[in-house]
């Protein structure tokens, strides 16, 4: 009956346990859901199942066998196909060219038999009810094809367990019912089975059978889907009884400083907000829902395509960083290294630099007054740091962060945007910039934050913004922010219920 | 104790060791000057005057290709537009019959050729090696072109040479300006000086230096920092093109003429092996502006060793070539076996 079972399965990076002992059984014909928060551990699984990480321990049995250490070409062959979230296709290449990548069908003279693999793609789509052209250059399909064509490439090969990681991400709603009535014949009729990795709790309801939750490494709970709700499942993700010390204090705030109006951009549309000057909102939704999307474009390094930003009543006229930092606006930005890091430069060049775009007109450098300020921002963040000549890579990631948070103080900002301020920072140092957003505020900084880490809103947000599918779903107060509700609104969750 | 002890040394180790790897042009400097100086058989101050001098167009060439490499880039067309630059300063001197103006349209000119490169390569966002190839040709197709269809008078009498007048009152001074020395060294020379500490300043004490640094060690970082990262690119293109034209016055200042077939040929490839030698990373965000100096000087005391060992002049770009490859070698090699050893002292 069971297809897959995966007992005990542990993994540890750099001496980190990711997995401790977690367990996923999946019978066939069966779509299982996988579900779990960021970093519970979910895709690490699907790694060691699919040979791209050797498992520390644990058994895994497919099919009925034991499978050892297995490779990725090995667990192919097995019939498991992994169709990433990231799709892993050649753009330049033909529709059939990349279902038959590898394993093309040849003639006696080693000449490609285009042919008979046009004509197989093209029996393939029919049967599976695709309206795609086997010809078409891949970059010219639209998202939802390309996704279409991965899960058509795994079932050409017989794939009996398919993982779906977030397919629907970038599906409208049609797209989304097709890939749904795709996925039910065969499970019907050749009794494929699929795991399905979603955050989204209606489509997790209306498509799978069962479920298994884990959280932090841990395996927590599986069942049939039919005998649970949505909050219980979410209930299960988030974990009971969190507590943690509460920093949060309430402010003065002063006037409206803040004020988008209709405001629209690439990734969201429609936001209207209003923010006072003290205040502290926390925005939140999932990868994808907007909320980084609106920072981007607040900030003005992307074009809005409709509605005002106003900054103190005043609406933002040209659209770029600099008219941004102008107006008084500083971003930290995500992905730390990508966005922030200047590698090849000191802690002081690091620090300085954005207020230089501001006083351009002094061409010259005050070394010595330049030392003295980042002498106060070192007191004023904690940064523990040697020389401000040192480089900028010889510090920890909660180190690093607060020498941008000193650039963004340095251009004398009024508001911060800080998008994902804790990634990939330690737990000490992320109570620490906690600890900072809130004295900022205090000392008058109007501060916005998106993260998916809702805890951390919880200590310092006087509200709470959840974004769905690019607009804002829900604002709750400071004493409403609690793990289970944001939860239940930014997978949708509540919505769902009430259908049913 | 005994363990603090130790990490102090290992970080003034490591100290002395990122010193090293920064200042390397020095030491790449001296190796082949050792080596000029083993074979030269007498060093002579004029001999190291001679260096000097004829590191002098080079040299500052190189300061604007260093400019350009460090935001990540880079200008094939500057030996080319030396040459469109000088012919054309020739004939401004032969209308004018003024160092002035014909400093002062050697620049302004090099200038606008630089400001092409760069609006394309910042604002238009094309490939730099794409769009300096196609005005490395056309600048060198123009100089060709004009020479041939320009009014004879005009070109001082040559045919197919761009020649300054000899009959302009100023021309004993001009070639006297190119030729001449300060208390034995060539004026050149300390215009090469002279444009080094400039932008030795430039990269190490303005705001607009460090910009320059920051483009090209992340550009994405350095845009979401506020700067205008086209606006950058443009401007060192347009400032390798002013260090062009101030080349080209010095080139036309010391041979009194420009053949538009062979002047600055491979130019671009010496400046960029200069920056090279000098220490900067072709990938950008990484090098000192001083490094440069020692660069074009190292490239030119290569030449002269061997000569000094007559060997076939023909051999020279080999030499050159096989020099360029260990101390590219070295650069890359030299962080790689250092993180493998640190890795495996970690292990250990």
């Amino acid at each position: 009956m069971g297809l897959l079972k995966m007992s005990g399965i542990t993994k540890s990076f750099h001496g980190v346990t990711v997995l401790h002992h977690v367990d996923l059984t999946v019978g066939s014909g069966e779509v299982h859901a996988l579900l779990g928060e960021n970093g519970a551990g979910k895709s690490t699984l699907m790694n060691v199942l699919t040979g791209v990480f050797p498992r520390d321990g644990g058994t895994i049995e497919f099919d009925g066998k034991d499978i050892g250490a297995i490779t990725i070409r090995q667990s192919e062959e097995l019939g498991i196909a992994f169709v990433h979230q990231e799709l892993n296709l050649f753009n330049d290449l033909r529709v059939y060219e990349n279902i038959f990548l590898g394993r093309e069908y040849k003639n006696a003279f080693g000449k490609l038999d285009k042919k008979r693999m046009v004509a197989e793609t093209r029996g393939l789509f029919e049967e599976l009810g695709v309206d795609m052209d086997p010809t078409e250059v891949v970059a010219n399909l639209k998202t939802s094809q390309k996704q279409l064509l991965e899960i058509s490439k795994a079932l050409f090969f017989k794939a009996k367990l398919l993982i779906l990681d977030e397919p629907t991400t970038s599906l409208n709603n049609e797209e989304v019912a097709h890939l749904f009535s795709i996925v039910n014949s065969l499970k019907r009729e050749n009794g494929t089975s699929f795991i399905f990795i979603s955050h989204k709790m209606p489509e997790i309801f209306e498509i799978s059978d069962r479920y298994t939750v884990f959280r932090n490494g841990h395996f927590i709970g599986t069942g049939d889907i039919a005998s649970t709700d949505p909050e219980s499942v979410t209930r299960l993700m988030v974990g009971e009884g969190y507590s943690s010390e509460d920093v949060y204090e309430k402010r003065e705030t002063g006037g409206e400083v803040l004020k988008l109006t209709h405001f629209s951009g690439p990734g969201f549309s429609d936001v209207n907000l209003t923010v006072e000057q003290g205040q502290i909102i926390g925005l939140t939704g999932l990868q994808g829902a907007g909320s980084s999307e609106l920072m981007q474009c607040m900030f003005g390094s992307t074009n809005p395509t409709g509605g005002t930003i106003e900054v103190h009543g005043k609406t933002l006229p040209a659209h770029s960083i600099h008219s941004s930092m102008k107006a008084g606006i500083a971003m930290l930005a995500a992905n730390r290294k990508e966005n922030s890091v200047l590698p090849d430069m000191s802690l002081l060049e690091n620090m300085y630099l954005s207020e230089h775009t501001l006083s351009a007109w002094k061409p010259l450098i005050r070394k010595r007054g330049e030392k003295e300020k980042f002498e106060t921002y070192r007191k004023l963040l904690n940064i523990k740091a040697g020389d401000s000549s040192s480089s900028i890579l010889s510090l920890s990631g909660g180190n690093q962060q607060k020498v941008f948070i000193a650039r963004w103080l340095n251009t004398d900002a009024k508001i911060l945007l800080f998008d994902n301020p804790t990634q990939g920072i330690d737990v000490g140092a992320k109570a620490e910039i906690y600890k900072l957003i809130l004295e900022l505020a205090k000392s008058g900084k109007t501060i916005l934050i998106n993260t998916l880490e809702i805890p951390e809103i919880q200590k310092v947000a006087d509200y709470c913004v959840v974004f769905y599918n690019g607009s804002i779903i829900k604002v709750l107060k400071h004493g409403e922010i609690d793990e289970t509700t944001v939860m239940l609104y930014s997978t949708n969750a509540i919505n769902s219920e009430e259908v049913q | 104790m005994g363990a603090e002890k130790q990490k102090g040394n290992s970080m003034a180790g490591k100290k002395i060791a990122s010193y090293l790897g920064e200042y390397s042009f020095i030491i790449v400097f001296f190796l082949i000057f050792l080596i000029y100086v083993l074979t030269c058989n007498g060093l002579t101050w004029n001999g190291m005057m001679n260096i000097f001098r004829h590191s002098a167009v080079v040299g500052i060439i190189a300061i604007g290709m260093g400019l350009i490499c460090l935001t990540g880039e880079i200008d094939l067309s500057v030996g080319s537009m030396l040459s469109l630059d000088a012919g054309f300063s020739v004939i401004i001197f032969n209308m004018t019959g003024s160092i002035f103006v014909t400093l002062l349209f050697a620049v302004a000119f090099g200038a606008a050729c630089g400001m092409v490169n760069g609006l394309l390569v910042g604002y238009v966002k094309m490939p730099a090696f794409i769009v300096t190839l196609a005005t490395m040709l056309i600048f060198r197709s123009f100089a060709q072109y004009f020479c041939q269809h320009i009014d004879k008078g005009l070109l001082g009498g040559g045919s197919s040479v761009y020649r300054m007048s000899m009959e302009k009152p100023s021309y004993d001074a001009f070639y006297q300006f190119g030729n001449g020395k300060v208390a034995t060294l060539p004026i050149v020379g300390l215009i090469l000086i002279l444009m080094t500490a400039l932008f030795v300043y430039i990269a190490t004490s303005t705001k607009y230096g460090k910009k320059v640094y920051a483009v090209g060690s992340n550009e994405k970082g350095a845009q979401m920092a506020g700067i205008n990262v086209p606006l950058v690119k443009i401007s060192v293109f347009t400032i390798a093109g002013i260090l062009v034209g101030i080349a080209a016055f010095l080139w036309v200042a010391m041979n009194a003429s420009a053949d538009p077939a062979t002047t600055g040929n491979s130019y671009e490839m010496y400046a960029i092996a200069a920056v090279v030698l000098g220490g900067i990373s072709m990938s950008g965000g990484k090098g000192k502006c001083l490094g440069i100096f020692f660069g074009a000087l190292s490239y030119t005391i290569i030449d002269k060793i061997i000569v000094a060992l007559k060997m076939d002049s023909l051999i020279n770009n080999a030499v050159k070539g096989i020099i360029l490859i260990l101390v590219i070698m070295v650069q890359i090699m030299g962080p790689q076996l250092k993180s493998k050893f640190v890795h495996h002292k970690k292990e250990s």
